[in-house]
């Protein structure tokens, strides 16, 4: 490779990051109950859901229709960030131009005339845009009405509330109106047959990120399950651990997911990931027969009669079982949740209040919280949270990488504290147990082509793209008290990276502190709205450099601690 | 001689129990009935019962059987020990076991393949054997075509369910009197056979069930004394109706009903029934739905109790039978009044001349893409509310559900739903012991599906003891689960000006700063804007001037005084709150003597708000452990702290709000510890919540912390939209560095293109953007790259 072609390279690599940034979704500002979606871009929005295949409406992904219309193959259309040609990111910023006019056109005219013009331009049929745009159309007529003050008043007053999916906007435009109750989905029906195909590709692209970094596939991971992304994508998450390990579900006569059977070596074509799945009280809760389902998945492929070298799984319950004396029940548990009636890891409060003194704590904590097994005994009978804490020590143990699903823009790494908790909590036991820190992932399954993200690209992509960013926070700060009361949360969140993972960068910090603390105009401004909030967030600043997450110069710190300093005497005031 | 009989549901023990004991005491035959309950997996050592069972059984009985693991061993089971059954008689289950059937000649698996009904080989039958046939291949793969039917939406709204649902009804009508001329010889012998046996399982009155092994064992059984036994006829009772358990039979019609309900309050001596005058008065009475099978199996305790519970509380009922398929028929005939909906109903287009659509002419037209949104049929509902207690979809009964037309359903009526839970599939004790509750089998019957249809109130009221072979009541569970129906009530007829509300705020992590803490939204504002609508329904609210004032009025007021993140409203001493919460002594035991360290001071509980006329603003407690290493250490925890335990016995039994809003997601209660699901009253969020009802604004996003709130504190949620979504775009440096990649990019010559590279590495060095870190892949060693 030439001196030119290399910088070429490096060129568009820079260019794919910044793009990534510019083209994340994120949410500018709260919303207040009973009013009307804020008229702001809303093309960005109706852009990103046209770029899903909406079977229920029989609507086509409106990049997939122009592409083919402009006779250009999918590959070079695809979202995937690292494209390695000049001409296919040509190729794919004509497609999102003609998206970007269809939908103004479509925003000021109406559909039929965004309809013709993208007959004319991009060669797409009437009948083949018509259908999304009527779902544009829909969507476009809900958001600029709002009903939930009077459905509270409905419900107030003894009348039946609506059922309604819940789900971000762009996953599923049904969840319009809103002021519906939200349910949940019917537990046998995970995963769909759609979750079980699209998670191939993000088990497929996971290995292939840890063999490419590592030389190798991993023999055992460990992955995060929640409830939240698991009803909305009815599955995703649960069908890439049946991938990893290699089985398909299986439907009985009623159509429920009750059991799986092994994918052959020879079709799979890699070995089968060892699995351990820490997940959450309120997955436990909501899909009860899918957690027997994950454990019954890994007994069936521990005792399939294959090369250990192909049998991750197999090969570490023989050698627990050879080695340890352990019994093969205990050494075949992979599923792990809270006690039952109990729910979280506790992390997020001790790091949100300080009480921690040594990192490991914070491993030790998610181990106790989480070390109860559920899934089915040696006779068949389930087993409801007995306490195993030796049998995940063991599991965490050989633990090679840790991973966790995301799936929507809405709901982010640094927007809660349960991701810290849950990923950064399990990766601090890895590296506890099994003497070296993971390699860390997240999936990003919100955009057309899911993406394999380590967790120190997820913290600097959210961090560039809400956290410093102008749109997102003179947004939260339109807001007021709670705007402010938003941003320390950001703050707080990623400081939680760094405890449980040391996955944010000095340059995170420092840039936090120069947009919100140092500037003078901003910290007058977050003094007057919410002076607890800011208090907390320069104090959190402050913890991150005595923790030794931040090395910053001396004048900045001796500014922070003038800062803080002024801000209690105020709060002295104010109180 | 020994039977088995595998089924699922709750009502058909009771009914073989007694057949047995009056067999053997009848005809001394020395019969052995072995009945078991599939509606869960079993464990191996419960399995090795069953086959145990199955392995002497002469006839064998499987009913409603679809449970994957259960069926799959069952059908190795049959297929094994075949040779000792005379016969196998399968009833409504999936279809690799009706193929299981066996009587005689009878070939179900020939029957399943539908073409050959209706092809040569019934050629030159009678015109009632083939209808006959026809009948029993109708019958013998339903569940097959249910499930078929909720495979995808799109079959889902074809006449797939309705036909099979109105075939259904027609089964019950009129097989009997198809049946009578069917030649009981020749090729239609066992077929006849299977349907006898089938008529009287579908009006499992003691009695028929008796009929039904008796004439099963009669016909396959060879055995001198039974063949000259006569098997009484059919019993017969109407398919839907209405049931009262102190009324002598069963009612066809509102107005016989209403007729004996209103007697009998005239006559009555309990002194909190509703007078006769305001019997059955709509504004005051609850539809339940109750399983057929069960009424007419006898088996009503569990019913009968909640009934009187009900009634106990002042309210009227309306019991009506349900179809097990579609619930819209018993509530369009009984919840509605007739005239007016003769006057509302939608005119059908197409109509088919076929006897089924007689039943359906009494229904709403409901098929969601067509009906426009309007008018609501409030006022011809004889309803205020209804009460499922079938355990099933409102729509599609065991094997599918249609919730879509449910919902619009309902919608139309608007009357709330509430789905009642008794244990079919686990007893009463297995259930008390469990740490999670519910078994998943129940948990997505009778909680997640039924909520697709916008049920509410997940409560247990009853169950099989372990000793038991009925359902029988909780009756404790039923008195609150009566007062919760009270209390909702009271929402939609109280003068409003009379009503208090509790609307309750979060605040984490514990921090003023922090106070109306909830994903994605602005909680004072939308709280303004809340108590000004109140106010305008006419809710005596007083509204602060803005959303500000309110704001400040909450963080600040006394709150200086107490050290406290809020404004205190009120201050529950110790002595207070031992009289008022029965829970104490629990609490004491985690968190020892009240009122302990959090939410307290000096010798009070601090409950913190602020009361605006009829409505208060409460901020509710922390899980309190927050600061606590300790605490945050323990893998479990007891229960909640004193200042969390006071603050809702301050809004249960001090403030007395009729109904409680939380406002926003999500708070702590209803993360309490307890069962996950299928609560009871040691569980901490059913002793908070008692008998509030509970609504929670709660973020469209986030459906999987709502179930938890909605199965675990009983709430109702009103979702709220997120925020408005847009492209993140580039700001400062990065769209500084941006331009400069665009200007490398459109750059015509070398010399350029390096000059900018320069500017580009500068920048993106000063805006931390790393050089990519991949590993070069040709630096592996290969042998590393392959699986060791």
């Amino acid at each position: 490779m030439t001196a030119s072609d290399e910088r070429d390279r490096r060129v568009l690599d820079l260019y794919e990051q910044l793009l990534e940034i510019e083209q994340r979704l994120i949410p500018t500002g709260l919303h207040v109950f009973g009013r009307p979606s804020q008229t702001g871009e809303r093309v960005d929005m109706l852009k990103m859901i046209a770029s899903f295949d909406r079977a229920d409406v029989g609507a086509r992904a409106f990049p997939d229709l122009i592409a083919e219309g402009l006779g250009l193959t999918h590959s070079q259309v695809s979202n995937n960030p690292h494209a390695q040609k000049e001409t296919e990111l040509r190729d794919r910023q004509t497609v999102d131009a003609i998206i970007s006019e269809a939908l103004n056109n479509f925003l000021v005219n109406g559909p039929e005339p965004a309809i013709d013009w993208l007959e004319q331009t991009a060669n797409v049929g009437a009948e083949q845009s018509r259908p999304m745009f009527k779902l544009l159309e829909n969507v476009s007529s809900h958001l600029g009405t709002n009903n939930e003050i009077d459905s509270l008043l409905r419900a107030l007053r003894g009348d039946y509330i609506e059922p309604g999916p819940g789900a971000d906007i762009v996953q599923n435009p049904a969840i319009l109106p809103t002021g519906r109750n939200t349910h949940a989905i019917n537990p046998y029906a995970v995963p769909s047959a759609i979750a079980f195909v699209r998670a191939e590709s993000v088990a497929t692209s996971l290995l292939e990120r840890y063999r490419a970094e590592h030389g190798r596939y991993p023999r055992s991971m460990a992955l995060v399950l929640w409830g939240l992304d698991n009803i909305k994508t009815q599955g995703e998450g649960v069908a890439q651990a049946l991938w990893l390990l290699g089985v398909r579900p299986v439907r009985d006569a009623l159509n429920r997911v009750t059991n799986v059977a092994p994918i052959p070596l020879a079709e799979l074509q890699r070995p089968r990931i060892d699995v351990v799945m820490t997940v959450s009280g309120i997955f436990r809760d909501l899909f009860s027969p899918t957690v027997q389902l994950l454990d019954k998945a890994v007994r069936v492929v521990a005792q399939l009669d294959e090369p250990p070298e192909m049998n991750y799984v197999r090969r570490h319950v023989m050698e627990q079982v050879e080695n340890e004396n352990c019994e093969l029940d205990e050494a075949m548990i992979r599923v792990f949740s809270n006690a039952p009636g109990n729910y979280g890891t506790n992390v997020n409060f001790m790091v949100m209040d300080s009480q921690w003194e040594r990192e490991d704590t914070l491993g030790d904590l998610f181990v106790t919280r989480k070390c109860f097994a559920y899934g089915r005994d040696s006779s068949g009978r389930a087993i409801e949270g007995i306490e195993a804490r030796r049998a995940l020590d063991r599991a965490l143990g050989r633990v090679e990488a840790t991973y966790q699903n995301i799936d929507t823009f809405e709901i982010g790494i640094t927007d809660v504290d349960h991701y810290f908790e849950y990923l950064g909590g399990v990766s601090k036991a890895v590296e506890k147990q099994a003497g070296s820190r993971p390699a860390i992932y997240l999936s990003d399954t919100l955009s057309r082509d899911a993406q394999i993200r380590s967790l120190e690209e997820t913290v600097r992509l959210e961090t560039r793209a809400k956290t410093l960013n102008p749109k997102w926070y003179e947004g939260m700060l339109q807001h007021g008290f709670r705007g402010v009361a938003e941003i320390e949360g950001h703050v707080t969140n990623t400081f939680g990276w760094s405890a449980t993972a040391d996955a944010v960068d000095d340059w995170i910090y420092t840039e936090v502190a120069r947009t919100f603390v140092l500037d003078e105009e901003m910290l007058e401004r977050l003094r007057n709205l919410n002076p607890h909030s800011a208090h907390a967030l320069v104090r959190r600043l402050l913890e991150a450099h005595g923790r030794g997450y931040w090395d910053v110069e001396a004048s900045v710190l001796d500014q922070l601690r003038d800062i803080i300093g002024s801000l209690e005497d105020q709060l002295e005031g104010v109180a | 001689m020994n039977v088995s009989v595998l089924y699922v549901g709750s009502s058909l023990l009771a009914p073989l129990k007694n057949a047995e004991r009056e067999l053997n005491r009848d005809y001394k035959l020395n019969l052995r009935l072995a009945a078991a309950n599939f509606g869960s997996p079993l464990s191996d050592s419960e399995w090795l019962a069953v086959e145990s069972d199955l392995k002497q059984a002469e006839v064998v009985f499987a009913i409603h059987v679809m449970d994957g693991e259960n069926a799959t061993r069952l059908i190795t089971a049959l297929d094994n020990y075949a040779t000792g059954h005379a016969a196998v008689i399968v009833i409504n289950c999936m279809p690799d076991l009706m193929r299981r059937t066996r009587m005689g000649q009878l070939d179900v698996s020939r029957l399943l393949r539908k073409e050959e009904v209706n092809g040569q080989k019934v050629e030159g039958e009678k015109r009632t054997s083939r209808r006959a046939l026809a009948v029993l291949s109708a019958v013998s793969s339903w569940v097959g075509r249910q499930a078929r039917g909720g495979d995808g939406k799109q079959n889902g709204k074809q006449n797939g369910w309705r036909h099979g649902h109105g075939q259904y009804l027609k089964v019950i009508d009129k097989l009997p009197g198809i049946l009578r001329f069917v030649p009981t010889a020749g090729a239609m012998r066992d077929a006849k056979h299977y349907l006898n046996i089938f008529c009287y399982f579908l009006q499992p009155t003691p009695k028929n069930i008796r009929s039904m092994i008796l004439y099963a064992l009669k016909e396959y059984v060879p055995d001198d004394q039974l063949r000259r036994v006569k098997v009484a006829p059919l019993e017969r009772l109407p398919s839907v109706a209405i049931y009262h358990p102190d009324a002598p039979k069963l009612f066809e019609s509102f107005e016989a009903y209403r007729k004996w309900y209103l007697g009998r309050s005239a006559k009555s001596k309990v002194p909190r029934l509703t007078s006769a005058h305001a019997a059955l008065e709509p504004q005051s009475t609850v539809g339940l739905l109750l399983m057929r099978p069960q009424v007419v199996s006898k088996t009503t305790r569990h019913y009968d109790a909640l009934i009187r519970a009900i009634e106990a509380e002042g309210l009227s009922v309306i019991s009506a039978l349900s179809t097990l398929m579609d619930n819209r028929e018993a509530v369009t005939k009984f919840f509605v009044d007739d005239d007016q909906s003769k006057v509302q109903r939608p005119k059908s287009n197409a109509r088919t001349k076929d006897q089924a659509s007689k039943t359906e002419d009494r229904r709403p037209k409901t098929g969601a893409k067509t009906t426009d949104r309007g008018p609501l049929t409030n006022d011809r509902s004889r309803v205020s509310q209804i009460v499922s207690l079938t355990g099933f979809s409102f729509v599609g009964g065991p094997a599918m559900n249609d919730s879509e037309a449910a919902s619009e359903f309902l919608r139309r009526l608007n009357r709330p739903y509430r789905s009642a839970v008794s244990l079919d599939t686990q007893t009463i004790d297995a259930w008390r012991e469990s740490q999670t509750g519910l078994n998943p089998v129940q948990a997505g019957m009778q909680i997640a599906i039924p909520e697709i249809d916008g049920a509410t109130e997940p409560f247990i009221y009853g169950g099989i003891p372990a000793s038991g072979v009925e359902p029988v009541a909780l009756n404790d569970r039923c008195v609150r689960f009566a007062r919760r129906l009270k209390r909702w009530n009271r929402l939609r007829t109280a003068p409003r000006g009379e009503l208090k509300l509790a609307l309750i705020l979060f605040c984490f992590p514990p921090n003023k700063g922090n106070i109306g803490t909830a994903a994605d939204l602005d909680v004072f504002p939308s709280l303004w804007d809340t108590l000004n609508k109140l106010k305008v329904e006419g809710y005596a609210v007083d509204v602060p001037e803005t959303p500000e004032v309110l704001r400040e009025k909450l963080i600040g007021g006394n709150a200086e005084n107490f050290a406290s993140p809020a404004n205190v409203a009120y201050r529950m001493n110790v002595d207070e709150y031992r009289r008022l919460c029965p829970y104490v002594n629990d609490i004491e035991n985690e968190w020892g003597g009240a009122p302990g360290t959090v939410n307290s001071f000096g010798s009070d509980l601090l409950i913190q708000g602020l009361q605006l006329g009829n409505v208060f603003i409460g901020v509710q407690p922390t899980f309190g452990y927050e600061g606590d290493p300790m605490r945050l250490m323990m893998a479990r925890s007891g229960a909640p702290h004193h200042g969390f335990m006071a603050f809702y016995t301050y809004l249960t039994k001090v403030l007395d709000a009729d109904a409680v809003v939380h406002v926003g997601t999500h708070g702590a209660m209803e993360f309490m510890p307890g069962k996950q699901i299928g609560l009871s009253d040691e569980c901490w969020p059913d002793r908070l919540i008692g008998e509030l009802p509970n609504i929670y604004i709660y973020s469209v996003n986030n459906p999987s912390e709502g179930s938890i709130a909605k199965r675990r504190s009983y709430a109702e949620l009103i979702s709220y939209l997120t925020p408005p979504i847009e492209n993140a775009g580039l700001y400062r440096g990065l769209s500084t560095l941006r331009d400069l990649l665009m200007s490398y990019r459109q750059a015509n010559n070398d010399a350029e293109r390096e000059h900018l590279f320069d500017s580009i590495e500068e920048w993106s060095r000063e805006l931390n953007f790393p050089a990519p870190v991949i590993a070069n892949r040709d630096m592996v060693s290969r042998t590393d790259v392959l699986p060791s």
